[in-house]
């Protein structure tokens, strides 16, 4: 009733423009950025900072970096993981390089060396489309899941095989390694993923995204216009392995604390497309959907049974997580492609003209 | 949208393009057979033939999209063996589809917008910020864009997603996104096929405007004869692959070749 736009009018493109034209949205967006940044640091136990918040926010980036590439220009990639591993293995090594340098540097830089990486393993997207990319982002998945569990330069020569997060500090307070407080890596955290939604926000909003989405609707038409086809794939590549790669040195660094090649292997690429899925292709408010559904699903699988007094096994819960996942996934593909967020969207949609159905 | 390419130094009047001798064949198939004829700066310049005639394929070769195997293509006096999509697109050249070809998922304002990417120059670290720059830059596109969307009347589905709209708006749309381009030679394949009467005629009169108000050169292929002989200067008639007949619709139209070819007998 009170979610519409009348009495509300857009005097300026610019105001028209807006990512959120009408000011129930922008009220919105504002009660969760305080609810984030302020209420859930403030409120919210070890466990839910650590094990909720901060995974599904890690998830979220890589669900946005991934939709960049698939949702927005239409490639399919699963090689999701692997250009995460990127980026945690080359923030690590170059946060032992250089320890003096702020590790925020190195996360955002470890983003740059992941965009490269995926770059290069974009070019043959302007020869070869569909089932064929699919396959050769598969070749990008194993060839660099191979590099990290068979390079020992890459992990420092550690015998163990793992690289581990050292301390590093923030304005003076621990923000990795085992010192590091759930709160502070939760403000990291929420910090870096804010601003990169913001940023990817903006892309999508303006000349970059029209060009990815002109290049997955009709690439024929986007290149006759002018639109250089290799550039704009190549641009989603590396802007999708950007995301990806931060998001991998996020979890590296700031949920894990530790990790082995096998973090990086082809199961969480699937993972991190189905939240897309679910979530929503080429939406970004989908991908924290998608992200926040899949990696909290198994943890009220296990929870609520036992706050019902029901008990559950571990292994039903696996199997509960995979049977729902995989409706989920089939539901969403045959009735709503465009996942949860068209859902949130059409939701909306009835609510602004509600209670006329006309 | 300013007068396209009058300051281009090609005068009213004169050859803008030249295709000479042009032929282009798949494998077999010929599609093209050592056609040749030229559109003049302003005209409205008509290609008909029958189903399979090669006249799409003849607006490919224009934009660049095939390469002819033998042959020349002059535009704004440049000689080359083929064109190029990219710098077709640079110098003017823009197009609508015969079977509609927009971004399905965009809104009509996206895909209007999109036509302006060439002319957008803006860094991409400023698209980070969505302001300053590229918040100027594209609110002087969108400025442009109104103009377009009032002229073709479209501004009830400005925010419509272009797959959820009916076919003769799709048409009408596509129209939109080429003059976005602001082109020196707008390529329209069968921009009324499919419409009622009713829709034809708005689309023949947007056709006639953009050629009136900015001066833009127009090929057109088109099925409906009436039509054709209505907005065009001038005709080619193309009959698997070959042209055969080429001049004013009265002399195309009393043409016995063309009149055997595809015309029929005259009632
Ligand atoms: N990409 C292609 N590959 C193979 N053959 C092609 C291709 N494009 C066109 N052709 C062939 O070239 C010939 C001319 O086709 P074209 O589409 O140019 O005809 P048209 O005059 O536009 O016909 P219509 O009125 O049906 O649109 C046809 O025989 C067609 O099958
Ligand atoms: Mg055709």
């Amino acid at each position: 009733m009170f979610y519409r736009e009348a009495g509300q009018y857009k005097t300026s493109y610019a105001a028209d423009m807006a990512v959120f034209p009408i000011r129930q949205d922008r009220i919105g967006l504002a009660v969760i950025l305080f609810t984030a940044f302020v209420l859930i640091p403030a409120f919210g136990n070890q466990f839910f900072l650590s094990s909720v918040m901060i995974p599904t926010l890690v998830f979220a980036l890589a669900a946005i970096g991934l939709n960049i590439l698939t949702g927005y220009t239409g490639l399919i990639s699963l090689g999701t993981a692997a250009f995460m591993g990127v980026g945690a293995y080359a923030c690590y090594k170059l946060t032992t390089w250089f320890p003096g340098v702020n590790i925020i540097v190195w996360i955002i830089a470890s983003g740059f060396v992941s965009a490269f990486v995926g770059a290069m393993f974009g070019l043959p997207s302007l020869r070869i489309k569909g089932f064929y990319l699919v396959v050769a982002t598969l070749a990008a998945q194993f060839f660099l899941q191979w590099c990290f569990g068979r390079i020992p330069w890459l992990v420092n020569y550690n015998t163990s095989g793992a690289i581990e997060a050292p301390e590093r500090f923030l304005f003076g307070i621990p923000i990795t390694g085992a010192n590091a407080t759930p709160e502070s890596r939760y403000l990291v955290v929420l910090g870096v993923v804010a601003l990169m939604t913001w940023f990817a926000s903006n892309l999508v909003h303006g000349r970059v995204g029209r060009a990815w989405m002109a290049v997955r609707d009709m690439d024929i038409a986007a290149e006759l216009m002018g639109i250089r086809l290799l550039t704009t794939k190549l641009l989603a590549f590396a802007v999708s392995s950007f995301y990806c790669g931060v998001s991998g040195a996020l979890m590296v660094f700031l949920w894990y604390g530790s990790a082995e090649p096998e973090v990086f292997v082809i199961n969480q690429s699937f993972l991190i497309l189905f939240m897309v899925i679910i979530g929503g292709l080429g939406s970004l408010v989908g991908s924290f959907m998608g992200a926040a559904l899949i990696y909290m699903l198994p943890i009220v699988l296990r929870l609520l049974p036992a706050a019902l007094g029901v008990p559950i096994a571990a292994a039903t819960v696996e199997h509960l997580q995979f049977i729902i996942v995989g409706v989920l996934i089939i539901v969403f593909l045959i009735a709503e492609p465009h996942g949860l967020a068209r859902l949130w969207q059409t939701g909306k949609q009835k609510l602004r003209i509600w209670p006329f159905p006309y | 949208m300013r007068a396209p390419g009058s300051d281009k130094g090609v005068a009213a009047g004169d050859v803008l393009l030249a295709v000479d001798n042009v032929s282009l064949n798949f494998g077999g198939v010929k599609a093209i057979t050592d056609v040749s004829f030229d559109i003049r700066k302003g005209e409205i310049r008509a290609i008909i033939g029958p189903n399979g005639a090669g006249k799409t394929s003849m607006l490919n070769v224009i934009n660049g999209f095939y390469h002819p195997q033998q042959g020349r293509i002059t535009y704004r006096g440049e000689t080359r063996q083929k064109m190029r999509p990219y710098v077709a697109a640079s110098q003017g050249i823009s197009r609508t589809f015969q079977n509609v070809a927009l971004f399905k998922g965009m809104s009509t304002l996206d895909n209007i917008m999109a036509g302006r990417t060439l002319k957008m120059r803006g860094s991409f670290f400023w698209q980070l910020f969505r302001h300053g720059p590229a918040m100027r830059e594209e609110i002087e596109h969108r400025k442009v864009v109104e103009e377009i969307i009032d002229f073709l009347e479209i501004q009830a589905i400005r925010k419509t997603p272009v797959g959820k709209l009916p076919y003769g708006l799709q048409k009408r749309v596509e129209l939109g996104r080429a003059l976005a381009m602001e082109p020196d030679l707008l390529l329209l394949d069968e921009p009324m096929a499919g419409m009622n009467l009713e829709e034809k005629e708005d689309m023949s009169r947007f056709i006639i405007d953009v050629n009136n108000q900015y001066g833009t050169t127009i090929a057109l292929i088109e099925h409906d004869i009436g039509v054709v002989m209505d907005l065009s200067d001038r005709i080619v008639v193309l009959e698997y692959g070959r042209k055969i007949a080429d001049g004013t619709p009265d002399q195309v139209k009393s043409d016995q070749t063309v009149i055997d070819a595809y015309l029929g007998v005259p009632h």
